[in-house]
C-alpha cells in the first residue's frame, strides 16, 4: 500500500507552534509512505493540486492530510482524493491544530505529538476499507408540529412550494400566542388582522392537512423516512357536518364553570365552545370535564338546537399515521406563572407581588387581552377587580427573567419591547392617566425598535424607572409599589390602581416530553437546541427535524416568521433530490459471530438495532441476530462499546484500525 | 423422586418435551447431568443434595437446542432445575437465549447442595452459594416437586471475604489479585461453565484486534479474570459453577459477588429474578444513581 503524506501549515496557526517541514520529513520513513510534503495552505487550490497530481503520480493508495479538524475540511480533502481516483474513506485527518498547535507552546514537543498523530494516521489509513455512501429515499412531506404564527408560516412556505404539509395543533384552533395579541411592535398594527388572513390560507390550502385538537403522539424512523403517529382527539362535534354556525355554544347553559383560557382566565366559557371568533376551524369542542351531559347524564341542549346533527357524545380519540420527511418542530412558549412555584422547579416564584392574590396585578397576556378591541372588555381599560378605569398603572419588567435566584438566567427578550407598547396603548386611551415602568436596561436592538421606545417615553410621556420593585401591597383598593430608582439612589413608593408584571416566556408545558417523542436535545430549560448556534440555528441535531419560532428561545413575531421560512427552506433542500446521501459511517454486524442478546438494541439510542431472522437452507430460523438499520443509524458507537463479544462494530471505526491507531502510539 | 421419574417419563411419552437435563446418581455422593431422551430412562433421574451443576448452561448450546427440533416441529426442551438455576433460566430468557414456551422447568425445592462431590450434607459442607440463598421454591417453574426443608444456618462465607478484602489498602488488594489470578491457566472452564457466557465467540478469542491477551502474563491474567467478571456483573445469577469448575481454585465468586452486592445496592436488581423487569444492563431509568459513574 502506497501513502501520501501532507502537512498543512495553515499559515501560521499550525506553523507557527509545529515545525511542520520536520514533520513532513519524519513521516517520509514511515512504513508504507510513499510521499510526504508539507505546504502552506493543503486547503487551497494549489494545495489540493499538490495532493491530486501526488496520487496520480505516485500511484498512492490512501492519504493522510495533517491539518485542521476533520470538521473543516475534511470533505475538501475527501473530494480532491476523489478526483485523483481515490475512495473518500481511504482519506484521513491529523489534527493538527485544534489537538496539537492551539492548545501548545513549546514547539520540540507540539512537533513530536504532531509526528505522533499522524503516524496514528497512518496506521489507521493502511486498514480503512473503501466505503460506499448509503443512499436513502426521501418522502416529500413535512410535519409541522405547533400552529402558532411560526408554524403557520412555515406550513404556507412549504405548501406553496408545491410539497404537502401536516399541520398538527394542540388546541381547537390555530393562531398561537399571537391571535390573542392587541397590537404589535414596533408598528402597534392590529395582531388579529394580520394573522387571520393567513389563518385561513392554511385552512383554505390544498396541500395542507390541518389537523387540531391533535397531538403527535409517536415518531419513528429518520431523515426523510418519518413514520408518525397523531393523536387527533375527540371534539364530540363531528366535523364533517359542523357548519360552524355557533347556535350550541350560545344555548349550552354551562356559563361559569370553567374559565376562557384564551381571554387569560379574564372571562369563562360554555362547555362547547370555540376559543375565539376568527378560529380556525371555526368548529366547536365539547369539554367533557365540565359538560353537564358527561356529568349526569343530562342536558343535551346543544342536540336539540344543531340543526345539523354534528354532536357526537360517544365520539372517541383517534389515531392517524403519516408519512413524513422532514418535521418542523414550532410549539412556541407559554409565560411564567409566577403564582405557582412549578414542582420540582428551580425557580421560586414572586409571592411578593401578590399575583393570583391581587385580582389587578396582571401578567402580558392579560393585559394583551383587556387591551384588546375584542377581549373581555372590549378594549376599554378597566381593571378586573370592580371594572373602573385604572389611573396609574406600573409595569414591571424582568420578573422571571434574568434573575437566577427566582427565576430563568435568561433575558427574555420581548418583554422591554411589549411593555413599551402596553405603556403606550394605555396612554393613547386614558389620556390623563400616568404610566411607570420599572426596569433593569431597556433592550431594544432591533429595526425601529428603540425609536418605538423613545416614543413612548418621549412622545406618550411613560415614566421610566431604573430599579427593582422589592413588595406590592394592598392598600384602600390602590396597590402599593415599593422599589428603588438607582438612577437616583432613592426608594420609591407608588400607589397603583393596577400592576402589570412582565413575567418570563418559558418553554411550553410538555416540552420535554414532545422532545423525547421526536428524539431531540432541549436546553435546562426545556427550550429545543439548536445543532450550532451560529452555524446551524434551524436544525435540531436530530437529521430531518428543524426549528422555528420561540419553541427555541424567546422571540418576537419578526423574528419567528424569519426562523419559519429558513425551517421551510430547510425541509425543501431536502427535497431537492429523491435520494439522501449518508456517511456510511454505520454500525454492521458480525452475522456468524452475533449471539443475539440484543444488548445493542437495548442501548441504541436511535433505534437503528433491529431483529433479524437467520434461516437455513429450509427456510427454517435457526437463529435470531441483531441487524442494523442503515438509515437510522447514526454512527455513534453506543452498541461497539456494549457488545460482550464485540461483535458489531462501526464501519471507518472498527476494532482493527482503531487499535492500530492506538498502537501506533 | 418417584413423582421426578414419573413426570419425566409422561412428558416424553407425550412429546411435551424431546428431552429432559436432569441429574444421574453416580454413587451416594456424587451425581452428573444426563440427557434423558427416552420414556424408559426417565427412571435414572434423581435429585438431591448432591445435585450441584447448574444445568441451565446446557439451554445454550447448540447441540443440546437442536435436539428439540423433530420433523419440522420444536418441542420444548424439559430440565431439572433448582430455583438457583431458575434464576440463570430466567436471564437466559431475558437476554432472548431462550423463549419461555420452549423450557419445561421441572422446579425443585432445595434445601441446599454440598460444597463438593463426596461430602456429606451438613451445615459446615453446605455450598457457599447456598448461605445467601433466600428462594427454596421456584420462581417459575412448569411443576414444583420437592420436600421443603429447612435449610442449615451458617455463616456467609464470601461477604466475610469480600468485606476482609475491602479494608486491605489498594496496594494489597491488587497483590492479593495479582497473586489468584497468576494461577489462571486461561483454560476457560469458568466459562464454559457459566450458563451467562453464552457468546458464539468470547472476546477472548477474538484475534483481529486482541482485545485480551492470550499470554500467561500478569497482564493477559488480570484482563481476562477482570472482563469476565465486568461482562458478568449485573447478570450473574451466583450460581457459583465458575468457582467450582476452576482448577485452579481462583475465588471468582469474590467478584462476582461484590458486583451482585453493587448492582442490588444501587439499583435494587438482582439479576435472573422477573421475567418482567428489562435487565439491568441496557436499561435506563432517570431516576438511576449517578454514583457509579466515574
Ligand atoms: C404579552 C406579550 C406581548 C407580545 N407582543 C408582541 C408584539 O407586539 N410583537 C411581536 O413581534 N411579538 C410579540 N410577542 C411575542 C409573540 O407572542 C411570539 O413571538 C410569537 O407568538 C411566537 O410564535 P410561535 O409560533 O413561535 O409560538 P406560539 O405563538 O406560542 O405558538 C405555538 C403553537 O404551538 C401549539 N403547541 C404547543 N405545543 C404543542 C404540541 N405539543 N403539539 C401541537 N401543538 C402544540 C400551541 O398551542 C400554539 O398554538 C408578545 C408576547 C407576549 C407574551
Ligand atoms: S450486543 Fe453483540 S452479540 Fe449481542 S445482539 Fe448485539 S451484536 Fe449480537
Ligand atoms: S452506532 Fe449508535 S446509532 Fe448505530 S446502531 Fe450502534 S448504537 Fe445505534
Ligand atoms: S459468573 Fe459464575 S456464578 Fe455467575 S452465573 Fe456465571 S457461572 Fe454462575
Ligand atoms: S466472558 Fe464475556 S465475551 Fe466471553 S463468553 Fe462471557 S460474556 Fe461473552
Ligand atoms: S477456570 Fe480458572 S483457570 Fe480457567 S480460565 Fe477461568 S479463572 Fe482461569
Amino acid at each position: 500500500m502506497k501513502i501520501g503524506v501532507f502537512i498543512c501549515h495553515c499559515g501560521e496557526n499550525i506553523g507557527r507552534t509545529v515545525d511542520c517541514p520536520r514533520v513532513s520529513k519524519a513521516c517520509q520513513w514511515l512504513p508504507g509512505v510513499e510521499v510526504s510534503l508539507d505546504y502552506k495552505y493543503m486547503c487551497s487550490d494549489p494545495g489540493q493540486n499538490m495532493i491530486k497530481d501526488e496520487i496520480r503520480k505516485k500511484k498512492l493508495d490512501a492519504i493522510v492530510v495533517g491539518s485542521c479538524s476533520p470538521h473543516m475540511h475534511e470533505k475538501t480533502f475527501r473530494k480532491a482524493a476523489v478526483d485523483a481516483g481515490i475512495n473518500p474513506f481511504l482519506v484521513e485527518i491529523a489534527n493538527l491544530r485544534e489537538h496539537c498547535s492551539w492548545v501548545h507552546d513549546d514547539i520540540d514537543a507540539a512537533t513530536d505529538k504532531a509526528i505522533d498523530l499522524v503516524r496514528m494516521a497512518v496506521e489507521k489509513v493502511k486498514r480503512n476499507q473503501p466505503l460506499t455512501t448509503i443512499e436513502v429515499p426521501v418522502t416529500k412531506r413535512t410535519l409541522v408540529i405547533g400552529g402558532g404564527i411560526a408554524g403557520i408560516q412555515a406550513a404556507l412556505d412549504v405548501a406553496n412550494a408545491g410539497y404537502e404539509v401536516v399541520l398538527v395543533e394542540k388546541e381547537p384552533s390555530i393562531g398561537g400566542h399571537m391571535s390573542q395579541l392587541s397590537e404589535t411592535f414596533p408598528t402597534l398594527d392590529c395582531s388579529q388582522c394580520i394573522l387571520t388572513p393567513r389563518m385561513v390560507e392554511v385552512y383554505q390550502h390544498p396541500k395542507i392537512k390541518l389537523m387540531t385538537y391533535s397531538e403527535v403522539e409517536k415518531v419513528e424512523g429518520f431523515i426523510g423516512n418519518f413514520t408518525v403517529t397523531i393523536r387527533k382527539k375527540a371534539r364530540h362535534i363531528d366535523e364533517s357536518k359542523c357548519t360552524g354556525c355557533g347556535l350550541c355554544t350560545t344555548k349550552c347553559p354551562v356559563k361559569k364553570k370553567a374559565f376562557n383560557s384564551f381571554e387569560e382566565n379574564l372571562a369563562y366559557r360554555p362547555a362547547v365552545y370555540v376559543p375565539f371568533p376568527q378560529a380556525v376551524p371555526n368548529i366547536p369542542v365539547i369539554d367533557e370535564t365540565v359538560c353537564t351531559y358527561y356529568k349526569t347524564g343530562k342536558c343535551q341542549m346543544c342536540v336539540k338546537v344543531c340543526g345539523r346533527e354534528a354532536i357526537s357524545f360517544d365520539q372517541q380519540d383517534t389515531l392517524v399515521t403519516e408519512e413524513i420527511g422532514a418535521i418542523i418542530v414550532a410549539t412556541g412558549y407559554k409565560l411564567y406563572n409566577i403564582e405557582k412555584k412549578p414542582e420540582g422547579s428551580m425557580i421560586k416564584g414572586y409571592g411578593e407581588y401578590g399575583y393570583g392574590k391581587y385580582k389587578d396585578v396582571v401578567d402580558g397576556l392579560q393585559f394583551e387581552r383587556i387591551a384588546s378591541a375584542s377581549g373581555p372588555t372590549s378594549g376599554e381599560f378597566k381593571r378586573p377587580s370592580d371594572g373602573k378605569e385604572p389611573k396609574k398603572i406600573v409595569f414591571i419588567q424582568c420578573v422571571g427573567s434574568r434573575d437566577d435566584s427566582k427565576g430563568f438566567s435568561y433575558c427574555s427578550k420581548i418583554c422591554c419591547m411589549y411593555t413599551a407598547k402596553h405603556a403606550m396603548l394605555y396612554k393613547h386611551k386614558v389620556h390623563d392617566g400616568e404610566a411607570y415602568v420599572f426596569y433593569m436596561d431597556i433592550r431594544s436592538g432591533g429595526k425601529m425598535y428603540e425609536e418605538f421606545v423613545r416614543r413612548a417615553i418621549e412622545e406618550d410621556g411613560v415614566k421610566y424607572i431604573r430599579g427593582r420593585v422589592s413588595k406590592i401591597t394592598e392598600k384602600n383598593g390602590k396597590y402599593i409599589v415599593k422599589g428603588e430608582d438607582t438612577l437616583a439612589s432613592m426608594p420609591i413608593e407608588i400607589d397603583a390602581d393596577m400592576v402589570v408584571l412582565a413575567t418570563a416566556m418559558i418553554a411550553q408545558t410538555e416540552a420535554s416530553e414532545l422532545a423525547q417523542t421526536i428524539g431531540i436535545p432541549y436546553d435546562k430549560y426545556g427550550f429545543y437546541n439548536e445543532a450550532h448556534p451560529k452555524l446551524r440555528p434551524i436544525e435540531s441535531t436530530t437529521g430531518g427535524v428543524f426549528l422555528a419560532g420561540a419553541c427555541q428561545s424567546p422571540k418576537d413575531i419578526p423574528e419567528s416568521v424569519a426562523m419559519a421560512s429558513a425551517a421551510a427552506a430547510k425541509a425543501m433542500v431536502l427535497f431537492g433530490s429523491d435520494k439522501l446521501e449518508r456517511e456510511p459511517v454505520v454500525a454492521k454486524v458480525n452475522e456468524l459471530f452475533c449471539a443475539g442478546c440484543f444488548l445493542c438494541k437495548k442501548v441504541c439510542p436511535y433505534g437503528a438495532v433491529e431483529v433479524k431472522e437467520m434461516k437455513d437452507r429450509n427456510g427454517v430460523v435457526y437463529k435470531e441476530i441483531a441487524y442494523v438499520n442503515e438509515g437510522l443509524c447514526q454512527g455513534c458507537g453506543t452498541c461497539t462499546a456494549s457488545c460482550p463479544s464485540k461483535s458489531i462494530e462501526l464501519a471507518g471505526f472498527n476494532n482493527e484500525e482503531v487499535f492500530a491507531q492506538i498502537a501506533a502510539l | 423422586m418417584e413423582e421426578l421419574k414419573k413426570l419425566a417419563k409422561e412428558l416424553l411419552e407425550n412429546k411435551t418435551v424431546a428431552a429432559v437435563i436432569g441429574y444421574q446418581q453416580v454413587d451416594d455422593k456424587r451425581t452428573k447431568p444426563i440427557i434423558v431422551t427416552t420414556p424408559e430412562d426417565a427412571s435414572k433421574l434423581v435429585f438431591n443434595e448432591y445435585c450441584l451443576n447448574n444445568l441451565a448452561v446446557y439451554l445454550t448450546k447448540a447441540r443440546i437446542k437442536n435436539l428439540a427440533k423433530q420433523n419440522g416441529t420444536t418441542l420444548k426442551l424439559g430440565i431439572v432445575a433448582k430455583p438457583c438455576d431458575i434464576h440463570a433460566i430466567v436471564a437466559l430468557i431475558q437476554e432472548s437465549q431462550l423463549k419461555r414456551e420452549d423450557v419445561y422447568i421441572i422446579g425443585m425445592n432445595c434445601h441446599g447442595v454440598v460444597k463438593d462431590y463426596g461430602m456429606d450434607f451438613s451445615g459446615e459442607t453446605l455450598a457457599t452459594k447456598c448461605t445467601p440463598c433466600d428462594s427454596h421454591k421456584p420462581l417459575y417453574s412448569d411443576s414444583n416437586l420437592g420436600e421443603v426443608k429447612d435449610t442449615p444456618k451458617v455463616s456467609d462465607e464470601v461477604l466475610e471475604k469480600i468485606q476482609a478484602v475491602e479494608k486491605m489498602s489498594h496496594k494489597e488488594r491488587f497483590e492479593y489479585f495479582k497473586k489468584e489470578f497468576d494461577k489462571c491457566i486461561k483454560c476457560y472452564a469458568c466459562r464454559a461453565a457459566c450458563p451467562l457466557c453464552y457468546c458464539q465467540r468470547c472476546i477472548t478469542d477474538k484475534t483481529v484486534p486482541r482485545w485480551v491477551e492470550s499470554s500467561p502474563h500478569s497482564r493477559g491474567n488480570f484482563s481476562w479474570n477482570v472482563v469476565r467478571a465486568f461482562h458478568l456483573s449485573g447478570r450473574c445469577i451466583g450460581c457459583g459453577e465458575c468457582e467450582r469448575a476452576c482448577p485452579m481454585d481462583i475465588p471468582l465468586s469474590l467478584l462476582n459477588r461484590r458486583m451482585t452486592e453493587t448492582a442490588k445496592q444501587a439499583f435494587a436488581y438482582v439479576s435472573g429474578r422477573s421475567l418482567d423487569t428489562p435487565t439491568l444492563v441496557g436499561s435506563y431509568d432517570v431516576k438511576d444513581s449517578d454514583e457509579l459513574f466515574m
